[in-house]
């Protein structure tokens, strides 16, 4: 079932055929239709994290999944127009910017690392209502680095570690 | 009523081991396919009636979209990887 390990089927032959763009029309277009639906609703999941199942994490791989199904569909030059190689590196730093800078704050306010309760002088509101926002800072900010790094591991693994030159043609082979 | 929802689950996990055993030993690649998505659609109405059940519906709403949206994206996922392979 698997394929022989050779130069050739190690980068796909050095055409990075998984993502590259399909022929098929139904494919693309309910690729193209689902993938709005898929991202409101992995942030429905990232806001209702502390209320239902779910969370910063879980939020983050459905994010990912649509960009994943973005660049399977429509190939890497449409999805670099939405998420190229440096917003992956940037996302991947300013979600763990987000989540230690929000643990970081708690400690200059008087509190332990991560202690949201601190955090009710700097926002203007009650100790619990602080805990809430403080939960979902941090929640965001897992989430936007679990979508950029999961996204990554799929174009690195995908491309082999080559960079892929722009697919402007639409043929899969 | 939730004998009803119990009996249906059961059913259903009856229909999932059909769909495991084509799944498993089924001749060729296609088959194996259909047979892990259809498991996959399955375990989304086992995990509803689970969900009623339980009288906690709207948790286990939220899980089982979550299941079939990254259902459809692995079976395409893998679809592809057949396409570029050669082996359909």
């Amino acid at each position: 079932m698997w394929p022989e390990y050779t130069e050739q089927s190690d980068n796909f032959g050095g055409k990075n055929k998984m993502i590259r763009v399909t022929d098929d029309v139904i494919i693309k277009t309910i690729a193209r239709v689902l993938t709005p639906f898929i991202q409101v609703y992995a942030l429905y999941v990232i806001m209702h994290g502390h209320h239902s199942p779910g969370g910063g994490f879980q939020g983050g791989v459905i994010l990912a999944a649509s960009l994943i199904l973005l660049l399977i569909t429509h190939g890497w030059a449409e999805t670099k127009k939405k998420f190229s190689e440096t917003k992956t590196a940037v996302f991947c730093a300013v979600g763990v910017l987000i989540y230690t800078g929000i643990g970081v704050l708690c400690i200059f306010m008087g509190g332990n690392f991560l202690d949201y309760g601190k955090l009710g002088g700097l926002l203007m509101v009650i100790p619990p209502e602080a805990r809430s926002l403080g939960i979902l800072g941090v929640e965001i900010g897992v989430g936007i680095t679990v979508m950029a790094v999961m996204f990554s591991i799929f174009f690195d693994t995908s491309t082999g570690g080559n960079s892929p030159e722009d697919e402007t043609t639409s043929s899969l082979r | 009523m939730h004998e009803f929802f119990l009996s249906t689950s059961i059913l259903l996990c009856f229909l999932v081991l059909l769909c495991l055993y084509r799944g498993t030993v089924g001749p060729g690649v296609l088959n194996r396919i259909a047979g892990i998505s259809a498991i996959g659609t399955k375990t989304l109405v086992i995990l509803l009636l689970m969900g009623f059940i339980y009288d906690r519906v709207e948790m286990f709403v939220d899980i089982s979209m979550v299941y079939a949206l990254l259902n459809f994206i692995g079976t395409l996922a893998v679809a592809k990887y057949l396409e570029i392979e050669g082996e359909v």
